[in-house]
């Protein structure tokens, strides 16, 4: 099975080498609220302050924002996906059958703990909880398809 | 789905290693299909059995698990 939407295997570790420093920056600035004022930008803006439906709304205009939260959220999305969906060495059919087995169980499980945190976890907490979920979907993929990925090859390594 | 590969590959005497290079998969792939734990895409099938020289379904056989 030819599978046209992943990357070539180097840009796997072009994702680990931009991910692991993006998550670890990411993760100080939002607990120490770091927020270097050579980041701050006027920047185009779809909403403002109100929210879709309120007869109040703000929309499409210039707002002062510090961009260094945007710049580190797209910097671990991208690099997730390169991480994800870049090949393995011995990209074939049956580690595609393990890639999209490891989909679907990331998608059930991040929508599960969704669920979970839905019903128990309110307030402010829960904003906290959204900002996480951004990136979860694909950190749970990764996680499991790299530990089936080596399962496999521990138990292949007994046989001959 | 039952198959013979291991049988087949005694056979032509190569290793998984071998069969891995020669039907352009992984060895992970071809020790699954041994262990019964994969059931190879049509192409794949098509490949080994190429390489075997032997009818597809010389390889492989149907259970009766396959029409539940």
């Amino acid at each position: 099975m030819k599978l046209n939407f992943l990357f070539p295997n180097k840009f796997k570790k072009v994702g680990w080498f931009t991910l692991i420093p993006s998550v670890i920056i990411g993760l100080l600035t939002l607990i120490y609220e770091y927020e270097p004022s050579f980041l701050d930008f006027n920047v185009p803006a779809i909403f403002v302050d109100e929210l879709l439906f309120s007869v109040n709304r703000k929309t499409f205009r210039m707002v002062t924002n510090n961009i260094l939260n945007e710049i580190l959220g797209v910097l671990i999305i991208i690099s997730t996906f390169l991480v994800a969906f870049s090949k393995e060495k011995s990209e074939d059919e049956y580690i595609s059958k393990i890639r999209f087995e490891s989909l679907a169980w990331a998608v059930y499980f991040n929508y599960a703990i969704l669920i979970l945190t839905l019903l128990f976890i309110y307030d402010f907490a829960f904003l906290w909880v959204m900002v996480f979920n951004m990136f979860t979907v694909l950190l749970f993929f990764i996680v499991r398809f790299n530990w089936q990925i080596s399962k496999l090859k521990k138990s292949a390594s007994y046989e001959e | 789905m039952k198959n013979s590969i291991k049988v087949e590959r005694a056979k032509k005497n190569i290793t998984q290693a071998e069969l891995a290079k020669l039907a352009k998969v992984s060895r992970q792939t071809i020790n699954a299909m041994e262990l019964g734990k994969y059931v190879p895409s049509t192409v794949l099938a098509l490949r080994l059995a190429q390489i075997f020289e032997v009818e597809i379904s010389g390889i492989f056989t149907l259970e009766d698990s396959d029409w539940v």
